[in-house]
């Protein structure tokens, strides 16, 4: 967002924060609770989501957990919400830890899959265990009065969570995580220790939505499974960080073109057109790592913009636009890449991610 | 209850699950998309069928063939408003975007047919004996439709031209395009068919389960638990995993009590994740 300065914002958004509580109606109050705690779940999913890449939808599984230890102690032993919560979120993060060490094993969509499995395993168990959890009924607290202190506890939660991420975003842990997203073999091969970093990250993002599922319930006055462990919140949260991304605040879209897809892209261009590795390389940086459109201008010795511009007439198709049939050399080539793939997973070729 | 009512009841409910696994799978395989809005389509139709067979006292063949077509349409529709813009970016995008069409789903259909529970008790009902064991009617035509239709669709993939394209997409779709594939066209085909599947799934699930509309959240997560275990983008392992699966939910449930029994197939989703991420009979899947 150009000619606003961001500390300008937040310096407002600060002041608005601290003065709403001496002016605000209730039900702005109430209001303005429900958004950060949104905020500090968007916050928290982007610390793993977002920086180390590992996309999930298991966030409400540690905002439900959360929510029943803090309703479970304050309900049986009659403690007090803030204590509740800071309990809360220590049993997040004890129960993060070894989920961590096992999940994060997993990558892409299995991990995403594995975690949104996970928060239903939860709610489940929620609904199963009635007699401690009260089943579908739920469990009804006494209601608070005021809900000043909430809101304050909150907001600071929600500062917090801002400092962190502004600390994490100009820190060499922040270009770890991040190196980790790009390619996490990679990032592994430079030193950075990146079961140690992705473990302690999603303990980490776990703490927090812990305290506000504690403290959600309390606002509410009562939690059930569905509550606890709805999955709207989920996508609520991860749609908040993704809207902020295309924004480009904090994060930095980095162009999908790692060294990987590169070397993928110049060896098949190598194929069909028959060039040398490097040959191929300069194609591909003419033709902006499009391999259809380096391809065609192989073939055809059209610029860049003529190429595309006959792709796209061609619907895109590379054998309409060069006007040669080289359908029989890339069968060839598949049936390669077939007994490649049952003697190693790890073709060269990666069709899912080229263009 | 015997041992034998237990693997039959279970083996049954596979059947249905086998059918939605098949459909995702293939989504999957030739898209990279997981699509969480599958069960809301599966529930959609299931509902589609009581309003056409209770609101406007058409007969359930009716609804067999009208359903499964409309669900394609809409699947088309999907595919061509969200999917095809979000092709090629980050596998977040999809999961995020059909994430948040099956929430959409869930509430339309919920606005359309309330929250409560309906069924079809007229259709396929009774039961008959079968060597000692009580198997009810609905269940046994809706598994043997299922089964049915799901080894068909794998027949056209393994020996039409057809399924040699879609073949050719989900392996390589680089290369099927260069080679003249219309892999935008195989695309959109694919992902109306396997929503067809899903709607199928749906009119099929109508005369033998309670249904609403949150029923689909409660079948996508067991058809994922389905194509973890059998392996992503394996059609056989698919199929066999849907069967095995159901028959643990069956006996689990048996044991422990419905919401228990269902907890167990997650479980073994997540075990399988962890000790054996491409599942029974999966290639192994790159991300």
């Amino acid at each position: 967002m150009k000619g606003i300065n961001p500390l300008v914002v937040a310096g407002l958004a600060a002041i608005v924060a601290v003065v709403l509580p001496f002016i605000g109606s209730d039900y702005a109050i109430s209001f303005s609770i429900q958004l950060l705690i949104f905020l500090v779940l968007a916050f928290s999913w982007n610390w793993i989501g977002g920086y180390a890449g590992y996309t999930h939808f298991g966030q409400v599984g540690f905002f439900g957990i959360g929510a029943y230890v803090g309703s479970l102690l304050s309900f049986h032993y009659g403690m007090p919400w803030y204590l509740a919560a800071l309990v809360a979120a220590f049993a997040g993060a004890v129960v993060a830890l070894p989920l961590g060490g096992a999940m994060l094993r997993l990558k892409g969509p299995f991990f995403a899959i594995g975690m949104f499995g996970l928060a239903r395993v939860l709610e489940a168990f929620a609904l199963g265990f009635d007699s401690i959890t009260g089943g579908g009924t739920g469990i009804y607290l006494t209601p608070v009065s005021d809900l000043r202190p909430i809101y304050g506890a909150v907001a600071a939660v929600a500062f917090v969570m801002l400092l962190l991420t502004w600390k994490l975003d100009n820190s060499r842990l922040g270009l770890k995580l991040l190196a980790i997203r790009e390619d996490e073999s990679a990032a592994e091969s430079l030193g950075i220790p990146t079961t140690r970093l992705k473990i302690g990250t999603f303990v980490a993002s776990a703490i927090a939505p812990a305290a506000m599922g504690s403290i959600y319930a309390v606002y509410l006055g009562f939690i059930d499974p569905p509550t606890a462990f709805a999955s709207n919140m989920e996508l609520t949260t991860i749609a908040m960080v993704r809207i902020g991304k295309t924004y480009g605040n904090l994060m930095v879209d980095v162009q999908a073109t790692s060294e990987k897809l590169k070397d993928r892209g110049r060896r098949i261009v190598g194929i069909v057109t028959g060039l040398d590795y490097d040959a191929s390389d300069e194609l591909l940086k003419r033709a902006r790592w499009n391999v259809k459109t380096a391809i065609v201008m192989q073939k055809t010795g059209l610029s860049y913009a003529k190429a595309v511009a006959r792709l796209k007439a061609n619907e895109n198709s590379a054998r309409e636009a060069i006007g040669e049939d080289i359908e029989p050399r890339l069968r060839h080539l598949l049936k390669l890449d077939k007994t490649e793939k049952t003697e190693r997973s790890d073709s060269p070729i990666d069709p899912g991610k080229l263009d | 209850m015997p041992v034998a009512d237990l693997l039959v009841g279970g083996i049954l409910l596979g059947g249905v699950y086998a059918l939605m696994a098949c459909g995702l799978n293939l989504i999957f395989g030739v898209m990279r998309v997981i699509n969480f809005a599958h069960g809301d389509i599966l529930a959609i139709a299931a509902l589609s069928t009581v309003s056409i067979v209770v609101g406007l006292k058409l007969p359930f063949w009716v609804a067999v063939l009208v359903v499964p077509i409309c669900s394609a349409a809409v699947g088309a529709l999907i595919h061509l408003l969200i999917l095809r813009r979000i092709e090629g970016a980050p596998l977040i995008m999809s999961l995020l975007a059909t994430y948040a069409l099956s929430t959409i789903l869930v509430n339309v259909a919920i606005l359309i047919w309330g929250g409560g529970y309906s069924g079809l008790p007229g259709v396929l009902s009774g039961s008959i004996r079968i060597f000692d064991i009580n198997v009810s009617v609905s269940r046994l035509v809706s598994f043997a439709c299922a089964i049915g239709v799901s080894l068909a669709v794998w027949w056209v993939l393994e020996y039409t031209r057809f399924g040699r394209a879609v073949r050719s997409v989900s392996a390589a779709p680089e290369l099927a395009s260069i080679s003249g594939i219309a892999i935008e066209r195989v695309r959109l085909a694919t992902f109306a068919l396997g929503t067809a599947m899903a709607g199928f799934a749906g009119v099929l699930v109508a005369p033998a389960f309670a249904i609403d509309p949150q029923l689909g959240s409660r079948f996508i997560i067991k058809a994922f638990a389905v194509i973890i275990v059998g392996g992503m983008g394996s059609y056989p392992g698919a199929i066999l995993a849907a069967l095995l699966l159901g028959v643990i939910e069956v006996v689990g449930s048996y044991f422990a009590g419905a919401v228990i029994g269902s907890a167990f197939l997650f479980l073994l989703m997540l075990a399988v994740l962890l000790v054996r991420p491409r599942g029974l009979l999966g290639a192994g899947v790159r991300v």
